[in-house]
């Protein structure tokens, strides 16, 4: 996208809520901007580093229930908890991340979905973050609309902050130091490369964005549980948005979450939540076997096989 | 309080063989194909919903193995060479493929499964549930030693079939040298199809042998999965001997702690434990 098509979107966005636009739109868009959230972020640790993490519902959740317990024990701003979420994640990803990034290939991906399911079993035995009742937050007295747009912002903050962050992370430096650890851990050190601090870097980052995200989402939902806060599927499904968009450029999880929240919703809406779960694993395998590179790379062959000056593809998104 | 602790334990070890041979499948995927299967337990779920629904009909689920054990052979088989064959060959990084890919089948069938049955618990009532072996103050469930007497057997057979007859050796020198056993003139493709066959065959197994056991519901792999990671990553990747002691560690860990600890506790602290001991030996306890 060149950057004129990029600032267009972004107005769009911006104007839409005042568009007449009703509460399910601006809903599923929040939604939409959460998801690429939630894959643009786990991709800097499980894309540009290689490291398949699939325990990602942890720090979501564990931002969800920063967030969630600091408004109803603390009484603190939301404008304040929410990020506090995110401090909380990065705070675990270290903690959590310093052993678990020593362990490589599918040890690490096993561990971590391990992790996962370990913080929401904790949770739910600690009484007081409400254990298995969960936790209730009260709302200001808003309309419901008023709420909805005042959502539909907060998330798009969040999503715009984590896609220029990520963005500049992956044009940078580092993002270059990140590739050769994907591609050869050993060699990478060898010449120099600081992986420790690059990886675990890298699920800071990744960490803290989710945890921002799962602390706004908690307060919009104004009721968490570990089911739904820490959900298995919530890991999965960043990780299928990424490799469905492409796990290489920055842009690619975005594409990823815009379509497969899109198709969820439909097949939610049109034939019910268990059929579309079902239609849902199944084309999640289809995709795998099919597009093991994802959308985004095969789009832009198809922009760069087509009759136009190789000017029209940007520099931005080909160095991505 | 002794008496109560030997209990445990006796309870422990049957559940721990049946977990031991749940693992054991997941194990010889790992170890011989380098495929994550996170579609094991769910498959085991769906053997346990098989036997459930043919206990229905008056069969006892022992009996049904007769038609679970070679439904699920040909179903490992067609797995492989249908679906994960197919993704790992347009695919060089087939760890993070065949997660997303066995994950996708799981959700698949949990979710059939729920649309059949509906997503509450279901538990199957045999002749013999309720009846217990009394050795002096022990009692051990009949269920449950029917369960571990089934795994017991099973892991028996797949040893013996691994170190006794010659396709069993060919699975075993292709997981430990995948190149070296295709130098030998081993046929990676045929091996590896048997593997899943087996492998899958013995995820039905341990699925009746559990819905013996417990309740089960859609949802219940999940749980099953938890445990398979752990035999697999305290036992080492592709040991059966490994997932056996392993198996009967943590059914046992699992019994014992509920004498000192609430119940809720016990996720807890196997997580834990399993942390700390990946931290400390990264590739399992018993290393080849």
């Amino acid at each position: 996208m060149s950057r004129a098509a990029a600032a267009g979107v972004a107005v769009v966005l911006l104007l839409l809520p005042w568009a007449g636009t009703g509460e399910y739109p601006l809903a599923l868009l929040s939604s939409v901007f959460m998801y690429s959230t939630l894959a643009v972020a786990w991709n800097v640790i499980g894309g540009f580093a290689g490291y398949l993490s699939f325990g990602h519902a942890a720090f979501f959740g564990l931002g969800g229930y920063t967030t969630g317990f600091l408004l109803v024990r603390g009484g603190l701003s939301p404008f304040l908890t929410a990020p506090l979420g995110g401090v909380v994640a990065a705070v675990f990803a270290a903690l959590a991340g310093y052993p678990c990034l020593r362990l490589r290939g599918p040890y690490f991906a096993v561990v971590t979905m391990i992790l996962g399911l370990a913080v929401r079993a904790v949770i739910l035995n600690l009484p007081w973050t409400g254990a298995a009742e969960g936790l209730w937050m009260t709302l200001p007295p808003w309309e419901p609309l008023s709420a909805r747009r005042a959502f539909y912002y907060a998330m798009l903050v969040v999503a715009l902050c984590t896609v220029l962050a990520v963005r500049a992370v992956r044009l940078g430096k580092s993002g270059v130091g990140l590739e050769a650890l994907r591609e050869d851990e050993d060699a990478a050190q060898s010449i120099g490369v600081p992986a420790v601090r690059l990886k675990l870097g890298a699920l800071i980052l990744s960490a803290g964005l989710t945890g921002l995200a799962g602390g706004v989402y908690a307060y919009d939902r104004s009721y968490i549980h570990p089911d739904f806060m820490f959900d298995l599927h919530l890991s999965v499904l960043a990780v299928l948005m990424a490799l469905l968009g492409g796990r290489q450029s920055w842009a690619g999880p975005i594409l990823g979450a815009v379509v497969v929240r899109l198709v969820d919703e439909v097949l939610t809406v049109r034939v019910g939540t268990e059929a579309a779960r079902i239609i849902f694993g199944l084309g999640l395998a289809l995709v795998i076997v099919l597009l093991p590179e994802g959308l985004l790379p095969h789009l832009l062959r198809l922009r760069r096989g087509a009759p136009r000056p190789p000017a029209a593809v940007p520099a931005a998104v080909v160095r991505s | 309080m002794l008496v109560q602790a030997v209990q445990a334990l006796a309870t422990g070890l049957l559940t721990g063989t049946v977990y031991a041979l749940l693992g054991a499948g997941f194990s010889l995927i790992w170890g011989v194909a380098h495929v994550i299967n996170i579609a094991h337990p769910a498959l085991a779920v769906g053997a346990a919903y098989a036997a459930y629904a043919l206990a229905m009909r008056g069969v006892d689920p022992l009996v049904s193995l007769a038609v679970v054990v070679p439904l699920f052979f040909v179903l490992g088989v067609v797995l492989y060479e249908g679906v994960v064959r197919p993704a790992a060959r347009r695919s060089g990084d087939l760890v993070l493929v065949s997660m997303v890919l066995t994950f996708g089948l799981a959700a698949a069938l949990e979710n059939a499964l729920a649309a059949v049955w509906g997503p509450g618990p279901r538990v199957i009532n045999v002749a013999y549930t309720g009846q217990a072996v009394r050795l002096g103050l022990l009692a051990l469930p009949v269920p449950h030693l029917a369960g571990a007497g089934l795994a017991a057997v099973t892991i028996a057979a797949l040893y013996l079939f691994l170190h006794e007859t010659l396709p069993g050796k060919a699975v075993r020198a292709v997981w430990q040298n995948r190149e070296g056993a295709a130098l030998c003139g081993v046929n990676l493709r045929q091996v590896t199809g048997l593997t899943y066959g087996l492998a899958v065959a013995s995820a039905g197994v341990a699925g009746v042998a559990l819905a013996l056991i417990y309740s089960f519901s859609p949802a219940s792999h999940l749980t099953w999965l938890v445990f398979v990671f752990l035999v697999v990553i305290v036992g080492g990747v592709g040991s059966l001997v490994g997932a056996m002691v392993a198996g009967v560690l943590v059914g046992a860990l699992t019994h014992l702690t509920t004498l000192v600890l609430p119940f809720a506790w016990t996720p807890f602290l196997l997580f834990a434990s399993l942390g700390l001991l990946l931290l400390w030996r990264p590739t399992g306890l018993l290393r080849r």
